[in-house]
């Protein structure tokens, strides 16, 4: 059926910041939406309050606005705009959350606003636990054993009759966040409390546990003439009880029969066709006994999801353009499939290789949080590999994840040698039982361990409850590293024995270089000569949706030890593009986000863009993103193979954050050219030595530094300079076991933990400058000019890592004096290196002095943010200027100063990390960021508080309790609180100041002397907001559990006193005048002019 | 041990197989299916062929006598890339290679089978012969060009039942089942609808088909060897508007030919479980399995009076069905394969609506 004709404006909902269980997948889905909507022709709105998304680009939606995510926000523009229609199903569970909160409260019905996608009421089918449930009774469909709890008294009469153990799901959550299994009366109790808190809704499915059980997802899809397609089956390696989003995960499910194939599409149909999806997608997940084959169903999601996406990436089909389409009112024959060219969406993908998922965890940044994995996710990325077989695509995976290793074992980082193994006595064989039994992050090394120990296949598979079909193959794995090893090296010099027919067997099986390199004892450059020499090569097969059977237009690749090359590379001048990999805490979306527009530009320029890039989230391995996609791990082998192939003019590695600029030295090495500033530059800028020299060359300054090896030399550094010191290892992402030492115990402790990630290199102690404003600065330069895209004002005082901190555009309180000290250091830095591209330089201030923290060679975090703010393409603009381009050209010579105010916000995962306390610090921790746009500051911040999940209140009662340092300034905001009509509550310490200042103050006991104490306050909802700054180094334990508690209640909060005056500021301003909203594309047209 | 596959146009490849045989020659067919090797060698219509798997990794669920579609396997080879050393599902009794051994199946696995794949799909299919023997290129291409010659029994014959077979419930509707190479997914899909069955040798004829007063009759899949189909479409034809017919797969070109349709060969077939049909007169179509090389000649079909196309492939627009309520037709080229656990496909259950009618 042609498209609606009924609508003509269509609002999309993104899915906001990037936090753990929604990532950059939905700005992937969402862009899809966006261009699929343009090409019918619909005006298209489009609200999220993510400024890194390509989805907000100014180009991608009709009208774009950047602002919180919250029902009122979203009524205002719809109030504003008058859509037609509204579709919820492609920003995530908070798009979906969105809609069925606007259609509670009666304003879909109000502006005539339809949701189209999913209907209303298949959305609560799908997530109201208890329609849902007898939905699936009326169609046949098992649910495991469960009842719905609304309270702690059902809850545990629910549970108590189902038997242990239990597991607990909060209705409405994202990631399963606040899930959790019980196996005893204590725990039940326990988990129902906080589940009950964590749900929106105060529902908790408390169900029977089918813990151990496969599960298996399918990706269905369904238009409004009851077409129904399954896009993939997929399987989880790791069985129930894993969070899918943190699971293993392979495509096709390996070991289901034929038949229970069959009855598992069955199913699926009956179920989407029960839920009501009349145009659109569901992920539909099982789980199945595998013992009996019995079948329970665990959820639908009635959208796109994690899960689609990676279906997506897996098969080539397009599941977010095709499911627009379908909520437009196509039918799946009607619509293009583009890979093919030929076919239609009508058909079920099919493919001839095994694609494999792994997750990225970042427990290293909470060291008190429990590395085990469960129901509620903890991941904060993913991977995608393919291979021609599981080993091949599993050991691909696995370097992928950038984790430091090179496959499934034997590459030099190994926890447990061969020779421990070996001999492993009784206490290790335990151990590596246990970390097999219970779910972790390094599960499947410790299988490693287990099959090298002699621990059985048989053992193994009842530990783990994980498939024979995977450990098997595991165990071949091992197998051959076993045969390989029969040829070792005695010198390392020597050169490499291993026969023909195994290398090719080594390879096929997806053993890395490096890999065979440690195991022969020789090098990896070593490995690939004689791989080369021998003809041993890399070959490139088809993501094609169809195993072959159509020669398709528009594939993408990925790499195998097969015979024949199927890759086509055209003549065209041609430019490699590293991505990102895959996303973790310091390197995320905002680096797709430039990866992307480097691939725009260079199609602008008419140069062939080649992508490589492992993640399946991201809008950079699209299919359409770039002329040729490599879904290929970004190590120097797999890189150096495309590039030897491809032969392209250059590479950017400036984009794609640390992961690809780590590479530029191995690959320059190899006569690679890098495109952009040169490699002397970036040497200069990342060699301290020579640095400090650049500087002093110039008169600029930095803070006192030194190195060291161990503590006593890091004692003499700190004598010399003085305390504090900041102290960081070498070449680290994100403030990895960054610290500030305040004296010379603290600087021991750290000073173990930084050696121990820095490696061979030394760590670098720098003096710490207390309560310096810090600054970012993001520029352009085409080597002759340089332009500044913005000056960001950090709103943390110096200590708290950039990626975490709020920042300005533009600055708020520094004077003209230092802003023009700022910009003479900028522009002195970039001539003298010759700036080609993007860089990013860090400033401190601090008594009227200008300190310069670092220097960035590359594109950084903050320049998708600058660019929206600022309405200029910084990243599409480098691209240019890296072939070659000047900025005078294009039209981009002189920095723009906005009228308004844009702040950046960071976004945390604390609820996911029980018991971590949420102070801010050098290491960074945030997992994604969202913008507050306004005409002042007050406005714009209360807005990125709004956008990050904080509800400030407009009156109530704030509890203050600050430290020594902070009294003075704290008098101040809690007087403007008490004039706004909010009632103060503080500790001992912090009272007495505010009584002596006149104001009028409740005094709380500390938590062990009295109640109620602030804890019970805060349980019973009677706190609206929480200002705590840390006391110090070692923080007071009542100060932790206040904390804690602030997110377990989900109680805004600050942790610094430049917050809560900002907070304070834009609560005054919220009173004022409510807030409105404006398009992006209103603000640029105003600044135009 | 070393394997070759030989084809007809001297392109070969090389992989591994434990097989018993020495040497098998066959029309080489590729499916594209991810699940179901089992069903796939034990269905009567892959005789003769060398079956090639597109989906890399086979054998990970191991074989049960309960998933075979026939008694024994049939293909002269199964060709893939990877077999599974073991196999994992709980209702497995045996691996796919002692299955294959077992059955005397030439299977041969390591095989680059995407390039081999994707040159089938450049060529159109071919004969093949795989051997464990010789690797000569002219002693294999004259045993390719030798194929055929010495073949004294069809293939129908071959794999029809020999004497009269009753299944299904004793009080149900009598349904007669020609035996062209019937799979046990139609027998038990027609026994789950209540259906008293009659499967019968497939050179029976017309007034012996008449004579077992049957409500209606269905005309099986099996192999597409035309020459035999030619023979019982001359067989079935006075039985045409008599009582309802169901034509399937190799069954509904024979059904096809009766009536003077006349059949085309494709340049690849459609074998696999994801082909799209859609009917001519809606939006409304299904996902089918197919296992065909031969198509029904569209513009021969519409001369024929009473008979509508009921479905098309949405890819090539080839006829994928036709029905006619006057000559009381329905006929499937696909395979009408049951839904899930004990449920039929839509043609079973439109043929019986048929039956009710009549």
């Amino acid at each position: 059926m042609p498209r609606r004709k009924d609508i003509n404006k269509v609002l999309m909902i993104g899915s906001g910041p990037i936090v753990i269980g929604q990532a950059c997948e939905f700005d992937y889905s969402g862009s899809q939406a966006c261009k699929a909507l343009r090409e019918e022709g619909y005006f298209t709105i489009l609200i999220n309050s993510n400024p890194a998304t390509i989805m907000t680009d100014p180009g991608m939606a009709d009208v774009t606005y950047i602002e919180p995510l919250t029902v009122e926000m979203v009524t205002k523009v719809i109030a504003k705009e008058r859509p037609d229609a509204i579709l919820p199903t492609l920003g995530g569970q908070t798009g979906l959350n969105l809609a069925f909160f606007l259609m509670k409260q009666g304003v879909l019905k109000k502006y005539g606003v339809e949701s189209i996608g999913a209907s209303i009421s298949a959305i609560s089918c799908a997530e109201d636990r208890d329609l849902f449930k007898k939905a699936m009774q009326e169609i046949g469909v098992n649910t495991p054993k469960s009842g719905i709890a609304t309270s702690l008294d059902a809850g545990m009469k629910i549970g108590l009759s189902i038997g242990f153990p239990l597991i607990l799901r909060p209705a409405y959550t994202l990631g399963g966040s606040g899930g959790s299994i019980a196996y005893n009366r204590e725990e039940l109790e326990k988990f129902l409390t906080k589940g009950l808190e964590t749900s929106p809704v105060h529902q908790v499915l408390v169900e029977q546990s089918v813990l151990g059980w496969k599960e298996i997802e399918f990706e269905v899809m369904r238009d409004c003439c009851d077409n129904v397609i399954m896009v993939t089956s997929m399987e989880n390696v790791d069985p129930m009880g894993v969070h899918t989003g943190d699971s293993i995960v392979v495509a096709p499910a390996q070991t289901l029969t034929a038949q229970e194939y069959n009855n598992f599409v069955n199913l699926s149909k009956r179920i989407i066709r029960r839920i009501g999806i009349t145009g659109g997608g569901a992920n539909i997940q099982f789980g199945q006994n595998p013992h009996n084959g019995d079948i329970v169903i665990i959820e639908v999601n009635p959208r796109l999801s994690r899960s689609s996406a990676l279906a997506s990436k897996a098969t080539g089909f397009p599941i977010a353009r095709v499911a627009t389409k379908l909520a437009v009112g196509y039918t799946l024959p009607e619509v293009m499939n583009q890979i093919t060219g030929k076919t239609t969406s009508f058909f079920e993908p099919t493919v001839d290789y095994c694609v494999f998922k792994i997750c990225r965890f970042t427990f290293e940044k909470f060291p008190h949080a429990q590395r085990v994995l469960n129901t509620s996710m903890k991941a904060v990325g993913e991977v995608m590999s393919i291979g021609r077989n599981f080993k091949e695509a599993f050991q691909k995976g696995i370097r992928s994840m950038e984790i430091s290793r090179f496959g499934f074992g034997c590459d030099g980082k190994d926890r447990l040698s061969d020779e421990e193994l070996k001999r492993a006595d009784k206490e290790l064989l335990q151990l590596i039982r246990d970390k097999i039994r219970i779910p972790n992050d390094e599960r499947i090394f410790y299988i490693r361990y287990a099959l090298k120990a002699g621990i059985s296949l048989d053992e193994i598979c009842s530990l783990s409850n994980i498939d024979r079909w995977f450990i098997d193959n595991m165990r071949e794995l091992v197998e051959i590293e076993e045969e390989v090893i029969k040829y070792r090296n005695n010198k390392i010099d020597e050169e490499i024995k291993i026969p023909l027919e195994l290398l090719k067997v080594a390879k096929l099986n997806g053993f890395s270089d490096s890999q065979l390199a440690f195991i022969l004892n020789s090098k990896e450059a070593k490995v690939r000569d004689a791989r080369k020499r021998q003809n041993v090569k890399a070959v490139y097969k088809l993501v094609d949706t169809c195993a072959g059977e159509v020669a398709a237009k528009q594939p993408y690749y990925y790499s195998t030890y097969e015979t024949v090359d199927e890759s086509r590379q055209s003549k065209k001048k041609k430019v490699v593009i590293l991505g990102g990999g895959p996303n973790r805490i310091g390197q995320g979306i905002e680096f797709d986000y430039c990866c992307c527009h480097a691939a725009y530009a260079l199609k602008e320029e008419g140069v062939d863009s080649i992508m490589v890039n492992c993640n399946p989230e991201t809008v950079s391995t699209d299919y359409d993103t770039s002329d040729r996609l490599y879904f290929e791990p970004l190590t120097f082998e797999d890189i150096m193979n495309i590039i030897e192939l491809e032969k392209p003019m250059g590479v950017i590695v400036q984009f794609g954050g640390q992961t690809p600029l780590n590479l530029a030295v191995l690959l320059r090495k190899a006569g690679v050219n890098i495109l952009g500033t040169s490699a002397e530059s970036i040497d200069i800028a990342e060699d301290r030595k020579r640095f400090k020299h650049m500087l002093h060359k110039l008169g600029l300054l930095q803070p006192e530094n030194g190195t060291a090896f161990n503590f006593d030399e890091a004692k003499d550094v700190a004598k010399k300079i003085g305390y504090p010191v900041l102290v960081r290892p070498s070449y680290v992402l994100g403030g990895r076991a960054m610290e500030i030492a305040y004296d010379d115990e603290a600087l021991e402790k750290f000073i173990k933990e930084a050696a121990e990630v820095s490696g061979e290199h030394p760590v670098l102690i720098d003096k710490f400058l207390e309560d310096a404003i810090e600054v970012d600065v993001d520029l352009i330069g085409d080597g002759q000019t340089f332009v500044i895209g913005g000056i960001l004002e950090h709103i943390e005082y110096a200590g708290v890592h950039s990626g975490d901190a709020a920042m300005s555009l533009p600055t708020y309180t520094l004077s003209q004096g230092i802003l023009q000290k700022i910009r003479q250091a900028t522009y002195e830095m970039a001539k003298e290196l010759s700036l080609v591209g993007l860089m990013n330089i860090q400033y401190a201030v601090k008594d009227d002095k200008v300190y310069i923290l670092e220097v960035n060679p590359r594109a950084s975090r903050t320049v998708p943010f600058v660019s929206k703010v600022i309405g200029v393409p910084l990243a599409e603009l480098a691209t240019k200027v890296l072939l070659g381009g000047k900025l005078k050209d294009l039209g981009f010579i002189k920095e723009i100063i906005p009228e308004y105010v844009a702040i950046k916000e960071s976004v945390f995962p604390f609820n996911r990390f029980p018991g971590v306390d949420v102070i801010l610090g050098p290491e960074m921790k945030s997992t994604g960021e969202v913008m507050g746009i306004d005409k002042d500051f007050g406005r714009a911040y209360i807005k990125s508080q709004l956008a990050a999940g904080q509800k400030l209140p407009r009156k109530g009662n704030v509890f203050v309790s600050v430290r020594d340092r902070d009294k003075r300034q704290v008098i101040f905001i809690a007087k403007k609180l008490a004039d706004l009509g909010f009632n103060i509550y503080a500790s001992t310490g912090t009272a007495d100041v505010l009584d002596k200042s006149g104001i009028k103050v409740k005094v709380l006991p500390k938590i062990a002397e009295g109640r109620p104490n602030i804890l019970d306050l805060m349980k019973d909802g009677k706190i609206q907001l929480v200002m705590n700054t840390p006391s110090g180094r070692i923080p007071r334990q009542d100060e932790v559990k206040i904390r804690s508690h602030v997110i377990l209640y989900n109680i805004p909060y600050t942790t610094s006193i430049s917050a809560a005056q900002a907070t304070v500021n834009g609560i005054e301003a919220l009173l004022k005048k409510d807030l409105g909203v404006k398009s992006l594309q209103s603000y640029h047209k105003r600044r135009k002019r | 041990m070393k394997a070759v596959l030989m084809l007809e146009d001297g392109k070969s490849f090389i992989g591994e197989s434990e097989t018993l045989q020495k040497e098998r020659v066959g029309e080489v067919i590729m499916n594209t299916a991810v699940v179901g090797y089992q069903e796939m060698i034990t269905d009567p219509a892959n005789i003769d062929k060398i079956l090639i798997l597109t989906y890399p990794l086979i054998g990970n669920y191991g074989c049960a006598a309960k998933f075979n579609e026939s008694d024994t396997v049939w293909p002269a080879g199964l060709v893939i890339k990877e077999s599974s050393r073991i196999f994992s599902n709980w209702q497995a009794k045996e691996s796919l290679g002692a299955f294959a051994k077992r059955n005397g199946l030439f299977f041969m696995h390591s095989v680059d089978t995407r390039t081999l794949a994707v040159h089938l799909r450049q060529k159109g299919s071919m004969l093949g012969v795989i051997s464990t023997e010789s690797f000569d290129r002219k002693e294999l291409l004259s045993k390719i060009a030798a194929f055929g010659k010495e073949q004294s029994l069809s293939s129908i014959e071959r794999v029809s039942t020999q004497k009269v077979v009753h299944s299904g419930r004793s009080t149900g509707k009598k349904v007669a089942i020609l035996d062209l190479g019937v799979t046990r997914s139609i027998v038990c899909q027609m026994e789950s609808l209540g259906c008293a069955l009659k499967l019968l040798p497939y050179g029976t004829s017309g007034d012996e088909i008449l004579r077992f007063k049957a409500t209606g009759l269905i005309l099986s899949s099996g192999p597409e060897d035309i020459p035999g189909l030619e023979k019982v479409a001359g067989n079935i034809k006075p039985l045409i508007g008599k009582l309802p017919i169901l034509g399937i797969a190799s069954g509904n070109l024979a059904l096809a030919m009766a009536l003077g349709v006349k059949i085309n060969k494709l340049k690849i077939g459609h074998r696999g479980v994801n082909y799209p049909i859609q009917s001519p007169s809606s939006f409304k179509g299904e996902i089918t399995t197919q296992n065909h090389a031969y198509v029904l000649d569209h513009d021969s079909l519409l001369k024929v009076k009473g008979l509508k196309i009921s479905s098309y492939n949405l890819n090539d627009r080839t006829v994928e069905g036709i029905e006619s309520k006057t000559l009381k037709i329905i006929g499937v080229q696909y395979m009408p394969v049951s839904l899930g656990y004990n449920e039929s496909n839509g043609a079973f259950i439109q043929f019986m609506k048929m039956l009710g009618r009549s």
